[in-house]
């Protein structure tokens, strides 16, 4: 890891050196040196020395000042490589033109130096050549008439992209010029357009997200290649990139929305309905017996025998029912109330195994605090000092929990007829459910005796006893980490990865966890392609905590992060 | 706040040239935010020697932002809808520029005139018609403008004449074609259903 380390601070030096240049506009080279974080995390004050480092580039790559840059890349949506590639294959009038870019390197600039008095086609009124401002483009008008221009597009939420006042002139203003001339009349204004500007940088950009926090942290998520994946913010949520809503891999994001509006719209009354009513043999809504015989009826006008479930006519004695015998078989009838049946049993079943897992998540999220207590009581009383082990087994266990939590709900929908009915056979679905149970039931025995094993008062061992433990902990910690990974690889080529009609695609399964994204302190001359994202201040901070992760070093006072690379220790011990 | 001045001289600009352009705008009261422009019908199509009255409100970032333009005039239009007189242009919408002014506005709806876009429609059955028929659009839009668009009494006189034909007693048919603003077809339905 040391290694690792000073070679990942050499790219950093050189990388600086060469800002200026192309020699690093080849992603590949960087992705080779260092399997540095994909994601970042991009602060309030960092958000402007990020926009300036692509814009840097695109200046440098086409010689462009810095408003023409900007305007090629909001046109681009921040997509520097298709801009590039736009560049290549159609040539810079295109481009320019594309994007209202004057194609003038050398006029514009003697905007001052014009006759003395200028006539302003908006106003009508005669202005000194120092009232008025000549655009790239060549038009002239007086400042007034551009400063009411400016506000008003402004306040019509177009700042990314104001046009000339000329008709039908499709350049864009220099927004230096705009800020400038709105700052001395609304100053307040002027800042609000600075601030889209800077934030268009996320909002018009598909690699750069909000953090979905609430309330806000302020902070926003730039991935590198992958969007679908799951990030840490600094701020410590957890979010799914693609949906932003919570990390919930191997499901993939529609599944996952599918299930949280199930169980928003079911999971409350779930239990009670199962045990109080029977689905209707009719409409297959569910039916509350309110007393009476045994004769139901539906508000859909159905009667059905409450005994069997089964249709039947509306008279009835107090123990009979017309037409109506328990006792005869009518196959259809049964169908139909068998599958309304069955569908909501399957629902429950996954769902109590969700929420059981869930719950057995949370409660386990407990057991920081107390094995904590235990590993310093331990720590002072017997001579084994490394408890290591401890943490990060518990580490694996919230990992692995988690996984398992959310291939849940990821079987409820890869198995059932709602999303792949058309997708497989009966006999193909019922063998891979198998081998996808067969998986989830290892994992989960695992996870179990895992659990069991960190709960122990090993405390109050004597040291074999608490050898033991640790091989065994260490042993089910690498276990489990296999079988997670089985269990993605599995879903991403057995399963999703077979689909003919429909593409779900799911976060990367990561050893050591959520990713947390690395912060860039703050500095003018960033990086934005490749992977050295990292300043020396960073580095320094990692070194001072003398841990060898980058991840780790922002969370020391956090004893337990749930992103603590575990293969470190895992690994240490014989594997 | 509207740039008065900037008003004024549009309107002083406009009256100069009315001999070649034939447009006119006029303010409405002795507020100038409430303008009433006339514009000819072009030489050559459906809508010639009608005379079209447009409703100008200015808002309040003029010229920054466009002026509400809208026909008092019934036209036959595909681009202009034939209840409410609200028009289909894009200058008088996002490709507006504080360099237009309202004669250069107006003059661009007179363009519009002479080369609707059926396919960028603002009153969908005009725009259907001229499609599928487009004889009987062009007699429609003739039409339209004989009735609507034509100040002189002879159009009146020419409408009181045709329902007095179908058989109404004509101080009826004079009070219904007033009351009804000179709608030929409106006074007949009023007409027939009384």
């Amino acid at each position: 890891m040391d290694g690792g380390f000073s070679s990942d601070e050499g790219c950093y030096s050189s990388d600086c050196e060469s800002l200026d240049g192309l020699e690093n506009d080849e992603p590949g080279l960087n992705w080779s040196s260092s399997k540095g974080p994909s994601t970042r995390v991009i602060r309030k004050e960092s958000l402007l020395a990020e926009q300036k480092g692509v814009l840097q580039r695109v200046m440098d790559v086409l010689s462009l000042r810095e408003h023409h840059a900007r305007a090629l890349l909001i046109h681009y949506r921040w997509d520097r490589e298709k801009l590039l590639s736009v560049f290549g294959e159609k040539g810079k009038p295109y481009l320019f033109n594309d994007a209202g870019i004057p194609d003038v390197d050398e006029q514009g600039k003697d905007s001052s130096a014009t006759s003395s008095i200028e006539m302003c086609d908006i106003c009508m009124e005669e202005v000194s050549g120092s009232e008025a401002t000549r655009m790239d483009c060549g038009h002239c008008f007086c400042n007034n008439c551009w400063t009411e221009h400016f506000i008003v597009k402004i306040n019509e939420g177009q700042s990314r992209r104001i046009r000339c006042m000329a008709h039908k002139c499709n350049a864009t203003c220099d927004d230096s010029i705009v800020s400038t001339l709105v700052r001395r009349r609304h100053p307040d204004l002027a800042e609000k357009f600075d601030r889209f500007l800077l934030e268009s940088y996320i909002e018009d950009n598909k690699m750069v997200k909000w953090c979905p926090s609430a309330p806000h942290c302020g902070n926003a998520i730039c991935v590198d290649e992958d969007e679908f994946c799951e990030v840490e913010c600094s701020c410590g949520l957890q979010f799914c990139f693609s949906c932003l809503s919570e990390a919930h891999s191997p499901c993939s994001c529609s599944m996952w929305d599918l299930w949280t509006k199930k169980c928003r719209d079911e999971s409350e009354t779930v239990n009670w309905i199962t045990v109080h009513t029977k689905p209707c043999p009719k409409c297959h809504k569910p039916v509350e017996k309110n007393g009476g015989c045994n004769l139901v009826s539906c508000i859909c006008g159905q009667a059905f025998c409450w005994l069997c479930g089964g249709a039947t006519g509306r008279d009835h004695t107090w123990s009979s029912i017309a037409g109506h015998s328990c006792g005869r078989y009518k196959e259809d009838q049964e169908k139909k109330a068998e599958r309304a049946k069955r569908d909501l049993y399957r629902y429950m079943h996954y769902h109590s195994r969700y929420k059981g897992h869930l719950d057995s998540f949370k409660l386990e999220n407990k057991l920081r605090e107390t094995i904590q207590e235990k590993v310093s009581i331990s720590e002072n009383n017997s001579t084994l000092r490394d408890f290591s082990w401890v943490t990060n087994g518990l580490y694996r266990l919230f990992r692995s929990r988690r996984v398992l939590l959310y291939s849940y709900p990821f079987a409820f929908y890869m198995f059932g007829e709602e999303l792949f009915k058309d997708e497989m056979t009966d006999e193909d679905r019922e063998l891979k459910q198998h081998l996808f149970e067969d998986q989830q039931q290892q994992l989960e025995q695992s996870i179990e005796r895992l659990s069991k094993f960190l709960e122990e008062p090993f405390d109050q061992y004597d040291e074999k006893k608490v050898m033991d433990i640790r091989m065994r902990v260490i042993d089910l910690s690498v276990t489990t980490d296999d079988l997670c990974r089985k269990m993605y690889q599995c879903i991403e080529n057995d399963l999703l990865g077979s689909l003919q009609l429909g593409t779900h695609i799911i976060a990367p399964y990561l050893s050591k966890g959520i990713e947390r994204a690395s912060e860039l302190v703050t500095c003018l001359s960033t990086q934005v392609d490749g992977s050295e994202k990292f300043l020396s201040s960073d580095f320094s901070k990692a070194d001072d905590s003398g841990c060898s992760s980058r991840k780790r070093a922002r969370k020391e006072s956090h004893l337990f992060d749930l992103n603590m690379p575990a293969e470190v220790t895992d690994r240490k011990c014989g594997f | 706040m509207i740039d008065f001045s900037r008003v004024q001289k549009e309107l002083q600009e406009c009256i100069k040239d009315i001999e070649a352009s034939g447009i006119k705008v006029t303010p409405k009261g002795d507020n100038l935010s409430r303008l009433v422009g006339t514009i000819p019908g072009p030489i050559g199509t459906p809508y010639e020697g009608g005379t079209f009255q447009l409703d100008i409100t200015l808002p309040d970032a003029y010229p920054f932002q466009p002026p509400k333009v809208q026909f008092t005039t019934k036209v036959w239009h595909p681009n202009i809808s034939s209840q409410s007189g609200a028009i289909c242009l894009d200058i008088l919408k996002d490709q507006w520029s504080p360099a237009l002014t309202l004669k250069t506005a107006l003059l661009s709806v007179q363009a519009l005139l002479s080369a609707p876009e059926p396919n960028d429609p603002q009153d969908a059955v005009v725009a259907q018609q001229y499609h599928r028929d487009y004889q009987t659009f062009v007699n429609t839009a003739r039409y339209w403008t004989e009735a609507f668009a034509k100040t002189s009494s002879l159009g009146v006189e020419e409408k009181v004449k045709k329902l007095v034909e179908m058989g109404f007693p004509e101080p009826i048919v004079r009070s219904t074609l007033e009351a009804v603003g000179g709608d030929e077809n409106l006074a007949l339905e009023k007409l027939c259903s009384s």
